[in-house]
């Protein structure tokens, strides 16, 4: 269990609104700091400067999906041990298990309960080295 | 059919063999010779009328010669015995032909006929011994001649068979020598010794004829036997012959049949040669790719594949022409002749002839470009439910839950009503979308289930905690009555869950105000069960051989009142169904339903391996 609570969230995802949800959640339920990045294209530069206790990368975004993220963020120094989480719809068990094996921290299903997702954060967050 | 070809070849050339090489040496052999016999006495019954009359005749004749000159009483004793022969001849002869028995015992027949002949010689004999010894005169050439003369004429008499003329001749011969050789005279011991050698040149010759008749007779009932059997034969070659021209109809109409099905078929149908040259082409194949039969006839079949696959075509092709065996469901992409591409399902038969080379393949194939792409876009249609949809949806009821769970501070009264009913609503679809691709992956078969081995009772436990808030909305408790004895089961632990939870909130909906659901779990060798009891209104009659239907609902305005999407058990029996388990439900006894489900123990030994 890493010796800091969990405060700082990079957030990827392309859908507006639950970028808001998400946001409000973490914020005012978890009371965290959370930066939502919309483009995933720009999530490496965004992570390099907001410098995150742990990232939520969602699933299928247009122009890059999570998984293609996740593997250039493991290639970048700046990036490669941070702690991600998945947020998906639809990725399949055997999805999911080569992605807990290429070292993804953990994976919550679409749709979420927002009132529960901090503690979910949590729960994987204490689970971590 | 009995008749193989093989056993005509056979029977022709036992009749062919037999007619060309020993046919006349075993003709006579085929005559039996008990009929032969038969025939024989026919024939000398059949002439003893003749001799009757001639006896009678002759024998009055003579009567009438030697009365004036010989002893009255004699010749009139004499005359009387002629009466008598003759009349028992005639009888014999009338029993004979009423007889049943005649064509069956020849041999009783021929010894009356002998013992008839017998005694009609012996009295010829008779009158030769008592009327030829007295003084010399006229009347003994009269005697000699007479007797001579019944001695011949028994020869045609008698001929069919030389000892009943032997018989007959001896009874004339013995009593006549021995009066010509006691007369003591020299000219009638001469004719002594001569009367027996005429005799035996009679018998001799009686012989000779009795030997002819024998063969003819013989003959004629060989060749009889020879008719029977040709004919017996012909009528079966004619029956056989029948039987082939049918065997020969149907499979002409078989074959025309077969043809038809080819001809006919939706599907395309293709001879091809072993080389993979096309030989014939149905009507549905020239339809399917646009080409006329003649432009396909004679050429490469690879002119249905795409060249980029022709390397693996002709390495598939040569495998299935060294193995002989069939392949069945392969899909080829096969260019039409205006270009355009179709997916094709094929079935190819090598047909092998008894030596065991391939003469033909014929290649069936099947249009299923339609089919896989209505697979493809109902793969599509399934991940677009699943991620487009429930993306709003998270947005939706995630922006509800904020505003209900307080955290976004205090809301009116009445807006918290409706969004409450928005967030209930919103959570309705999505557990509907939930469940419809639940049900869509366990038909397709593409349901992912971890097999785990876990305490059954944990998990009911687990299950009464998720759901107690769901039952304190309906102001419903849930009880567990028995135990599992520390039970193991091999199942789909997420799924078995998903089930319980299923079965409670089920139970929780139907049950009236403040009571009790009973989870009731029970055990035997092999299986765990748990049965989930509520003091419900029961199911209609109506409804229940359909409850475990897709979108079964007893009441549709329960649907609205108590939320529910018709699935859940539809889902809970494919489940466990897929976990090798049973589900059912019975009636409580004092109202309500239990629905209940079992499923097999996971042994420890089994587990410990």
């Amino acid at each position: 269990m890493p010796a800091t609570p969990l405060n700082r969230i990079c957030y990827v995802e392309d859908d507006e609104d639950i970028q808001r949800i998400v946001r409000m959640t973490l914020e005012r339920v978890g009371k965290m700091t959370v930066e939502v990045v919309g483009d995933p294209t720009m999530a490496i530069e965004a992570m390099t400067a907001f410098r995150p206790d742990l990232v939520m990368l969602d699933w299928m975004m247009p122009k890059m999906d999570g998984p293609t993220l996740f593997r250039q963020m493991k290639l970048r120094p700046e990036t490669s041990s941070l702690p991600v989480v998945f947020i998906t719809a639809k990725a399949s068990q055997h999805d999911l298990e080569e992605l807990l094996r290429l070292g993804a921290a953990g994976a919550i299903s679409k749709p979420f309960s927002p009132k529960d997702l901090p503690d979910q954060l949590r729960a994987i967050w204490a689970k971590l080295p | 059919m009995d008749h193989t070809p093989t056993a005509i070849a056979d029977d022709a050339a036992t009749l062919s063999g037999r007619s060309v090489g020993s046919v006349s040496a075993s003709i006579r052999d085929r005559a039996d010779p008990r009929l032969v016999l038969a025939d024989r006495v026919e024939q000398l019954y059949s002439q003893m009328w003749l001799g009757i009359l001639m006896t009678f005749a002759i024998g009055a004749i003579a009567s009438f010669e030697l009365w004036e000159q010989r002893l009255k009483e004699l010749v009139l004793l004499w005359w009387f015995i002629v009466l008598f022969i003759t009349a028992s001849s005639a009888g014999l002869v009338i029993a004979y032909r009423r007889a049943p028995d005649r064509a069956t015992q020849p041999e009783q027949w021929l010894r009356w006929l002998g013992i008839a002949a017998l005694a009609n010689g012996a009295n010829w004999g008779f009158a030769g011994a008592v009327f030829f010894p007295s003084h010399a005169d006229e009347q003994q050439v009269f005697l000699a001649f007479l007797l001579a003369g019944m001695m011949s004429a028994g020869i045609p008499v008698y001929a069919a068979s030389w000892p009943v003329f032997a018989v007959y001749g001896l009874g004339i011969v013995v009593p006549f020598t021995y009066v010509l050789a006691n007369f003591g005279n020299r000219l009638f011991t001469e004719l002594a010794l001569l009367v027996p050698m005429f005799y035996s040149i009679n018998v001799a010759i009686a012989y000779r004829l009795s030997d002819v008749f024998h063969s003819g007779y013989r003959l004629r009932r060989a060749y009889g036997r020879l008719t029977e059997d040709y004919s017996v034969l012909n009528q079966r070659l004619e029956r056989q012959l029948v039987e082939l021209e049918e065997a020969r109809r149907q499979v002409e109409a078989s074959g025309r049949k077969l043809a038809l099905f080819a001809e006919r078929a939706p599907i395309a149908v293709l001879e091809l040669d072993p080389k993979g040259q096309v030989t014939q082409v149905n009507h549905a194949a020239e339809l399917l790719f646009g080409y006329a039969s003649g432009e396909l006839l004679g050429a490469s079949s690879k002119r249905l594949v795409r060249p980029e696959f022709h390397a693996e075509f002709d390495e598939k092709w040569a495998q299935m022409i060294a193995s002989r065996e069939p392949v069945a469901a392969i899909k080829i992409r096969n260019p039409r002749r205006d270009g355009q591409d179709l997916v094709c399902e094929w079935a190819v038969t090598p047909l092998v002839n008894p030596e065991g080379t391939v003469i033909s393949v014929i290649a069936q194939g099947q249009d299923v470009t339609q089919q896989l792409e209505a697979e493809r876009m109902k793969k599509e249609f399934t991940s677009t439910l699943s991620h487009e949809l429930r993306t709003p949806l998270t947005s939706i009821i995630g922006s509800l839950q904020l505003i209900n769970s307080g955290v976004m501070g205090e809301v009116d009264k009445d807006i918290a009503e409706l969004t409450g009913v928005a967030e209930r609503n919103g959570q309705r679809l999505l557990d509907l979308i939930n469940d419809i691709l639940d049900i869509e992956k366990i038909e397709s078969g593409k349901l992912n289930t971890v097999s785990e081995v876990f305490a059954v009772e944990e998990l009911v436990r687990e299950a009464m905690l998720l759901n107690k808030a769901f039952g304190e909305r309906f102001k419903v408790r849930f009880e567990a009555h028995g135990d599992l004895g520390g039970s193991h089961v091999l199942a789909d632990r997420k799924r078995l869950l998903q089930v319980m939870t299923n079965l409670l909130s089920n139970a929780a909906k139907f049950s009236p105000e403040g009571a009790a659901v009973d989870i009731a779990m029970s055990t035997d060798g092999w299986a765990i069960r748990v049965a989930v009891q509520d003091r419900g209104p029961g199911i209609p009659e109506a409804f229940r051989s359909r409850i475990f239907g897709r979108f079964a609902q007893a009441d549709s305005t329960a649907s609205r009142a108590k939320g529910g999407t018709g699935l859940g058990l539809a889902i809970c029996k494919r489940l466990i169904e897929f976990m090798q388990g049973h589900i059912g439900f019975d009636d409580r006894e004092g109202g309500g339903t239990s629905f209940w489900f079992e499923l097999p123990r996971h042994e420890p030994q089994i587990r410990s391996r």
